[in-house]
């Protein structure tokens, strides 16, 4: 044991429990293997996909990106390229130039609303509305984890202009909270529905994004399938290849009642976000290799930088 | 936090209780058990074994022998000393080779630049005894010098300034110190040591100024003292805080002893908004357990000179630990089950707890020069003190009195307004890009002759009893 170094998840375990009990490992993998194999293929899907890692940061590794709004349009330039104007009302953050034209090759080297400036990918959202006006958010807080369970050794970075969607937008029923949902501040867990939160932990909009990818195709043509999320620990053998699960947090200036709000798409349900890989691909893999291979907390983004609007809760 | 036998990932998280599992399955855990322990105790007895604590006499010079000081990292083993010569380096420097010193032959002009591009100045990630010093960072879009995991650190004759985030930065870190060192425009902290107990550290002999906060750290202590050093033209002092939101909660078994605090309502600096809600104090407490704030020297705070008040958190992740849960070393308590979310209130309150202020003279406070607050309502058991202080101010009054460390659960009447404390309106974050450039600091002694230094056997021995209340300068 080595007291201060965070070996989370798996490689925690075998740490923990050394070379003499490796056998005990090996009947608690083939226990788990019996259990995944006996699950019906639909239910797996459903109930054993992990997603959003309800934590408390410190406990895994990851390295975090905060970014500021960035600007707001109604061009998609992973489902509408080319095409100007033809989306839903989308919030951008990270690259300041992503527009209807935009490519990872033509984003590269540019400006970035984000702290780390070789962040140069982008991420957008759709834009939330309250009483049919468009907040704006206050920024977006991005993590990069292993996913869950996921041996951190082995995650690798997303290629230069692999584009991704989680969510989505057309969804009329409650989605997956593991991938897409409504939180008070940087803490909460995600819900389907926006809760009433209070001043100092406003309203968020989280969504966990596929953390493997099937080593092939920086696209596909629904923009998810060369994407999937990892099951119990493991990438599924369609999609082999571990990457970092993102997580991106919006963060808006809504809390208390009194709101009637919405989602670009037409409903709250319509949760979604989008992600283009056009990080310096260097600053990204190495960050891939020194936190995430690593096992270490290499930042974390805590409600102590909360953006408060009243300080104290009254007590009764 | 919850302590139950539960087996959590394979691993065992609580010794005492697993004894009811019988058979091969508890052979296998005192067998693991074992391994455990002895793994733990090769820290100190098998120091010698372990590359990187001790110098291994090899010197790589910069720019002579590697043309940057990444270069140099990369190309060091265990032990060796990379010796940087004057010059200004706009690099982004990771070290992940245990036992490496990294040192400037001169504090002023070794210059690591990061021109508001680059994110942290030097980063030692998961890398052992590595010590940094005589340097200074500037402009970085994160932090200037930031350890992540590791046990044995050092940051010594250190000069931060205009960084984005920390200036001088141990999270998930154990056995380190910080000194002689000089850390300013911050919008978080200068110094900052976090999640880690025991953390067994210091931070002596340093300055911080024009942050946000001078000193935070959130869910450390145990071993942990900050002395002999100045705290002044922050926003807020030091601010030690709890919160469920990160490992190794609460914030505790800290010592603040002997320090010149001043001036702590400095309304230009950039500032996270945590430090715009304790500007104007000089050494607050926002849910502390167990600290000693000893013989310091506090004075010109717009608010209260020591304050030991609450720490709200919304949304928490945990429970507050209780009783033995307080003592559970960080490397184990992150393996404990989280309370149950549906128990869990929508806000937790951190209240000071065990808190002991003694012989501290404080003056020119605007609410109080010594005050306790809490929501809890009056005279709770808290087991917070004030004694042997020199002060004209507090709130309760006669606070030495109500709150006397001979009668720790006396009856009080809170009579600090919490709201008025932190509510009113405060200056906007300044721009960390144009914070004030620090004079030239003191050089280590023998820098360019001196041999490595590998981060082994930290923090020094402090004699705290020895340490007086400083006088004004």
């Amino acid at each position: 044991m080595t007291p201060g170094v965070n070996a989370p998840n798996a490689s925690r375990a075998s740490h923990h429990l050394g070379a003499m009990t490796q056998g005990v490992m090996v009947v608690l993998l083939v226990t788990m293997a019996i259990i995944v194999a006996t699950v019906a293929p639909s239910l797996r899907a459903d109930a054993s996909v992990t997603g959003f890692q309800s934590i408390v940061q410190g406990t895994v590794p990851q390295f975090v990106v905060r970014c500021a709004f960035s600007h707001s349009s109604t061009d998609d330039p992973i489902v509408f390229p080319g095409d100007p104007g033809a989306s839903h009302r989308h919030d951008f953050f990270g690259n300041r130039t992503a527009n209807a034209f935009s490519t990872p090759d033509s984003m590269l080297g540019t400006d970035t609303s984000c702290q780390q400036a070789l962040d140069t990918a982008a991420y957008w959202s759709p834009t939330l509305f309250d009483h049919g006006v468009p907040v704006v958010p206050q920024g977006a807080d991005v993590y990069y984890r292993p996913g869950p369970r996921i041996d951190p050794a082995s995650v690798k970075p997303y290629p230069h202009g692999l584009v991704m969607i989680s969510g989505d937008a057309m969804a009329m029923e409650p989605q997956s909270t593991k991938f897409v949902g409504w939180a008070c501040g940087s803490g909460g867990d995600p819900q389907v529905d926006a809760p009433i939160c209070p001043p100092d932990a406003p309203l968020r909009l989280k969504i966990v994004f596929p953390d493997c990818w099937d080593g092939k195709n920086l696209d596909s043509d629904d923009h998810h399938s060369h994407m999937a999320a990892s099951v119990a620990g493991h990438c599924p053998s369609g999609h082999p290849v571990p990457v970092p699960q993102l997580q991106l947090t919006v963060r808006y200036p809504i809390h208390g009642e009194g709101h009637d709000l919405n989602l670009a798409p037409g409903s709250m349900l319509g949760g979604h976000a989008d992600f283009m890989n056009a990080w310096d691909q260097a600053e990204l893999a190495s960050q891939v290799k020194l936190c995430l291979n690593r096992a270490l907390v290499c930042g974390v983004i805590s409600n102590k930088a909360e953006d408060v609007d009243r300080p104290l809760p009254s007590r009764s | 936090m919850t302590i139950t036998a539960s087996i959590r990932q394979g691993i065992p998280v609580n010794n005492a209780r697993t004894n009811s599992r019988v058979g091969g399955a508890f052979v296998a855990l005192v067998l693991t058990l074992a391994l455990v322990v002895s793994a733990c105790s090769s820290g100190s007895s098998d120091a010698k074994a372990e590359p990187g604590t001790k110098a291994s006499g090899h010197t790589i010079a910069v720019p002579a022998d590697h043309p940057s000081i990444q270069a140099a990292v990369d190309a060091a083993a265990p032990g060796d000393l990379i010796l940087v010569s004057p010059g200004v380096y706009n690099e982004s420097v990771n070290i992940t080779t245990a036992g490496v010193t990294l040192r400037g032959t001169d504090r002023n002009t070794v210059i690591l630049d990061g021109e508001f591009k680059l994110e942290n100045g030097v980063r030692v990630l998961g890398a052992n005894n590595v010590t940094v010093q005589n340097m200074t960072a500037r402009n970085y879009t994160n932090n200037a010098f930031f350890w992540t995991g590791v046990r044995g650190y050092h940051g010594s004759y250190l000069t931060s300034y205009r960084t984005g985030n920390y200036g001088i930065y141990a999270f998930d870190s154990v056995d380190g110190q910080f000194d002689h060192s000089f850390a300013s425009g911050s919008p978080d902290a200068g110094f900052y040591i976090g999640q880690c107990f025991p953390c067994n550290a210091a931070i002596v002999d340093s300055i911080a100024e024009y942050n946000g906060l001078g000193y935070s750290g959130t869910n450390s202590g145990g071993n942990l003292v900050i002395a002999r050093s100045e705290f002044r033209f922050n926003r807020a002092g030091i601010v030690p805080n709890s919160g469920s939101y990160e490992l190794c909660y609460p914030e505790r078994d800290t010592t603040i002893v002997g320090n010149l605090v001043h001036d702590n309502s400095q309304p230009d600096t950039p500032a996270i908004d945590v430090a715009k809600l304790a500007m104007g104090n000089g050494i607050i407490l926002p849910g502390g357990y167990n600290n000693l704030i000893l013989r310091n020297q506090v004075w010109n705070h717009e608010r209260v000179g020591i304050a030991l008040v609450p720490f709200p958190e919304d949304g928490p992740k945990d429970d507050i630990p209780t009783g033995d849960e307080l003592t559970i070393p960080c490397s184990e308590a992150r393996n404990l089950p989280l309370a149950d979310k549906a128990s869990l209130p929508g806000t937790v309150l951190w209240d000071p707890v065990g808190n002991r202020v003694e012989g501290n003279t404080v003056s020119s406070s605007g609410i109080a020069d010594l005050a306790f607050g809490t929501l809890a309502g009056s005279g709770d058991p808290l087991d917070n003190c004030f004694t042997g202080n020199t002060f004209s101010t507090s709130a309760p009054s006669s606070i030495e009195t109500t709150m006397a460390c001979s009668s720790p659960s006396g009856s009080w009447t809170n009579t600090l307004d919490l709201v008025a404390l932190i509510a009113s309106a405060r200056p906007d974050s300044g721009d960390y890009k144009v914070q004030p450039v620090p004079p030239a600091q003191p050089n280590m002694p023998d820098a360019t002759t001196a041999p490595g230094q590998p981060a082994v056997n930290l923090p020094a021995k402090i004699d705290l009893d020895s340490i007086p209340l400083p006088a004004k300068p």
